[in-house]
């Protein structure tokens, strides 16, 4: 929080905003190696992702200790190669969870250190530099700046047709920004396009039911909703949930497994792990909460849809130990199902239930009550 | 939040146009240049006939490729995932199947486009189908699909398709069943095809059940229930001889009384002959000569009512060996005679050869040499007319032993009396080998009353060149 004077500065040497690299005017206090146009930007940066990486910045940005052999010094530079790398992937990330969470102003500052660091790694024109492009243009959608973010992309696109070699998995996440931006643009013929393309190279990387394909599948089906397309949405929708349905079934299968065993004193009780990083872990409850909403507004007679995606997003939830509202989600999906034919998947939602009440104390009670009334 | 701008590495070239700034009007922003890009390229599209993205894209990927595309472009997500996994398996299998696998002489699916045009084709309407909730057209597209590949090389494409049949003839509930008991049916194939008889019986007695009753006819006008009947028969008959291989002789006979119940059923009578002549072989093999005879013989009365007389020599034919294993070589004697002469007039030279060969080798064991050698003569002449040397080659045998055996008979005659004569007629026969003998009448008719005790309805006295023509006419 100094204040720095440009014209302090020694000859040559020009400090540039973090932010939107204008002449500096501040320094961060905590590690003065980084600086700021103002205020405002730094106050952005601190929320974003300097308050993460504040002292991770001085190796960086300090020069290299004198090393006396040439051995040394190679290590040196390594280990600091080693700590762009990290810093990569963690900015990354961080830019990603914003995104999901739908705090694009957040996600920018993230997504530029990510940026700025790839360069410096892998230089300008490689491949590795693309996702932070595509963090960004994301970010610009959300943030309404269209030419920006096409700015972004064509020169994201651009490196990638350079390349001779890319990677399926940056080919789909470069498609599913420019499905993006066209649907943002309401180009939906083109944004099917590409997401097709995004689609077809993901399942390439990771095969057709994955759920890093789900994302892909939902914003296809939103097209196919803005084009009044419903049964083609409704379909995607479906398959996006039973995607996910069959991700989450896993672990919670396994524990009920567990439960039915003999007990065994010394086996450790299962822990509630969804087996996502925090990204996806928001990017899931983004979408299957969107398509609940969805559902639930559009609902005629589809009951059967409807339980499958009130118990996925239960499940999600109780994998996350979010338990009451897992709880009353599950609940809610118990309800319906009773009136169903089918059997199978009111006795799964009832497991369901009870293994949901095994955890949390508070609902112990009432689970009780419904386990006896029916 | 203003953005910083884009970092771009230019190359030298790309620097040098930009100072000079000869193409573009200086001043501009960016956007504005993208803005004026975008018009272009439009403008172009428009008046230069020339490709857009998605053709340039569409040249530049690979046929499967843009098949995907185009799928997921129009919403066809299961078709998409179905064609990519088929696909991914087609690789799999060959995987599997070692270096061994025909796999590895077939052209990859993915470069075959034609056949992928169909895939596309089907599994989409099939797709538009089941999103209406229209299943019977859904199950027709993939039934489609499934005999499209009825070739040898995409027989696990074809199995895949009807095993898809399948399921959607579950969901069909307005038809009845009707194409659930189809689909029975063709499962039934597969697994008959693949040698799994239990599994195919079960199939095949599901279709069966969900027909029976019903007046549902296929195509060709066939009833539905009667087709299910003969599946099931060929089937059991299958399942039996399986059970015989392995001497389960009591399963296999149980197996095949299912088959006549159902041939009867089916209500076909060619059918319900061949389950009887089946049967009939299937007693024969246990030793139950009696109810052979009676199996072979409803066969034999069916092929009659039928006016079929391949089936009327194939029927007499067993019931001739069934004669013959009893110990009554003259009924099967006569059973035989009907064959050669149904054989001829037919002109079914095996059976011909076959049923000569038997003849010879009844009229051999019992000492009938001139006219063994006569039936495997005429045996001898019709192989001569195919090629198939091992059966030619062992008609020559049997001819050659019942020459020498009609030879024998006499050269013993002339050693044992011992006398001049005879001397010089074994003499002259040694010297030119000729075929013939000078015969005494005497020694023929002690050689059959020797070898034949049994026999009553031909003429003792002798069996020579002389009196052949009547016991042929009888």
């Amino acid at each position: 929080m100094n204040e720095i004077y440009p014209l302090a500065v020694p000859k040559g040497r020009k400090l540039k905003c973090e932010v939107c690299e204008a002449p500096a005017e501040r320094m961060c206090g905590a590690c003065t190696v980084t600086f700021y146009c103002g205020v405002a930007h730094q106050r952005a940066d601190w929320t974003s992702i300097h308050e993460k990486i504040c002292q991770l910045l001085i190796p960086l940005r300090t020069t290299m200790p004198f090393y006396n052999s040439e051995e040394e010094r190679k290590h040196g530079r390594e280990q600091l190669v080693q700590r762009q790398k990290h810093l990569i992937e963690l900015c990354y990330k961080v830019s990603q969870k914003y995104l999901f969470e739908g705090k694009h102003e957040e996600s920018v500052p993230a997504a530029l250190h990510s940026l700025r660091f790839r360069i410096n790694v892998y230089g300008a024109n490689s491949v590795q530099v693309v996702p932070a492009y595509l963090l960004l243009t994301e970010a610009s959608i959300g943030l309404g700046q269209i030419v920006q973010a096409e700015e972004y992309l064509a020169q994201a696109q651009w490196i990638v047709l350079k390349a001779t070699e890319c990677s399926d998995e940056i080919q789909s996440l470069l498609h599913r920004n420019l499905g993006l931006l066209h649907t943002a643009k309401g180009n939906y013929e083109e944004a099917r396009y590409h997401l097709a393309n995004d689609i077809y190279h993901a399942s390439c990387e990771y095969g057709t039911d994955n759920i890093r394909i789900s994302a892909a599948y939902f914003l296809m089906a939103n097209v196919f909703l803005h084009q009044k397309k419903m049964d083609v949405a409704g379909s995607l929708y479906t398959k996006v949930t039973d995607i996910w349905h069959t991700y989450l079934d896993q672990p919670i299968q396994n524990q009920l497994h567990a439960i039915k065993k003999p007990t065994d004193i010394l086996a450790k009780e299962l822990e509630n792990d969804t087996g996502l990083d925090e990204p996806q872990e928001s990017e899931a409850i983004h979408i299957l909460e969107t398509i609940l909403e969805i559902r639930e507004h559009t609902v005629e007679e589809k009951s059967q849809t409807t339980i499958k995606i009130l118990k996925t997003v239960a499940m999600l939830h109780y994998l996350m130990m979010n338990l009451s509202k897992a709880h009353e989600l599950a609940l809610k999906a118990y309800l319906l199902s009773r009136e169903l034919p089918n059997k199978e998947e009111f006795e799964a939602l009832r497991e369901l239930l009870s293994l949901i009440a095994s955890k949390n104390p508070v609902t112990l009670k009432s689970a009780k009550f419904y386990n006896q009334t029916l | 939040m203003t953005l910083p701008p884009v970092q771009i590495d230019y190359s030298k070239l790309a620097l040098l146009t930009r100072k000079r700034g000869t193409c573009s009007p200086v001043g501009l922003t960016k956007a504005q240049l993208l803005k004026i890009k975008d018009e272009t390229d439009k403008y172009l599209e428009m008046k230069w006939k020339g490709l857009t993205k998605e053709e340039a894209a569409g040249y530049r990927n690979s046929y499967q490729k843009n098949i995907c595309i185009d799928m997921l472009q129009h919403g066809y997500h299961k078709s998409f995932c179905e064609f990519f996994t088929l696909l991914k398996m087609w690789h799999a299998l060959r995987e599997a199947g070692g270096i061994r696998s025909i796999f590895w002489m077939q052209t990859p699916l993915e470069d075959l486009p034609e056949k992928l045009d169909q895939m596309y084709f089907f599994l989409t309407r099939a797709e538009d189908a089941e999103l209406a909730g229209r299943y019977e057209e859904m199950y027709n597209n993939i039934f489609a699909l499934a005999r499209y590949f009825d070739n040898p090389d995409d027989k696990w494409l074809r199995d895949y398709f009807y095993g898809r049949c399948f399921k959607i003839g579950q969901l069909i509930k307005v038809d009845g069943g009707r194409k659930l008991a189809e689909a029975y049916a063709n499962l039934g194939l597969l697994h008959e095809e693949n040698g799994n008889f239990e599994e195919a019986v079960e199939n095949y007695e599901a279709f069966s059940d969900m027909t029976e009753g019903r007046l549902w006819q296929d195509a060709n006008g066939h009833l539905l229930n009667s087709i299910a009947c003969e599946n099931l028969r060929r089937i059991y008959t299958l399942l039996a001889e399986k059970m015989l291989k392995d001497k389960q002789y009591k399963q296999a006979i149980r197996t095949l009384l299912k088959a006549c119940e159902r041939a009867k059923q089916g209500g076909d009578k060619k059918m319900e002959g061949e389950a009887a002549f089946a049967l009939g072989l299937a007693y024969h093999s246990t030793g139950e000569s009696e109810l052979a005879r009676s199996a072979l013989e409803i066969f034999s009365d069916i092929s009659i009512a039928l006016d079929d007389a391949v089936g009327l020599s194939r029927a007499y034919e067993a019931i001739a060996k069934v004669l013959a294993s009893q110990g009554k070589p003259m009924e099967a004697v006569a059973y035989l005679e009907k064959v050669v002469e149904i054989a001829k007039n037919t002109d079914q030279k095996r059976r011909l050869v076959e049923a000569c060969t038997l003849l010879g080798d009844i009229y051999n064991a019992k000492g009938f040499y001139t006219k063994a050698c006569e039936f495997f003569k005429q045996a001898f002449d019709t192989t001569g007319e195919f090629r198939d040397i091992p059966l030619v080659d062992e008609t020559k045998v049997h001819y050659g032993i019942a020459k020498a055996h009609q030879m024998m008979t006499t050269i013993n005659k002339f050693i044992e009396s011992s006398d001049y004569n005879s001397l010089n007629n074994l003499l002259t026969w040694k010297e030119n080998r000729s075929e013939f003998f000078p015969e005494p009448t005497v020694d023929k008719s002690s050689d059959s009353k020797n070898e034949w005790p049994s026999r009553q309805l031909t003429p003792e006295s002798d069996i020579n060149s002389s009196s052949e023509d009547e016991e042929y006419n009888y």
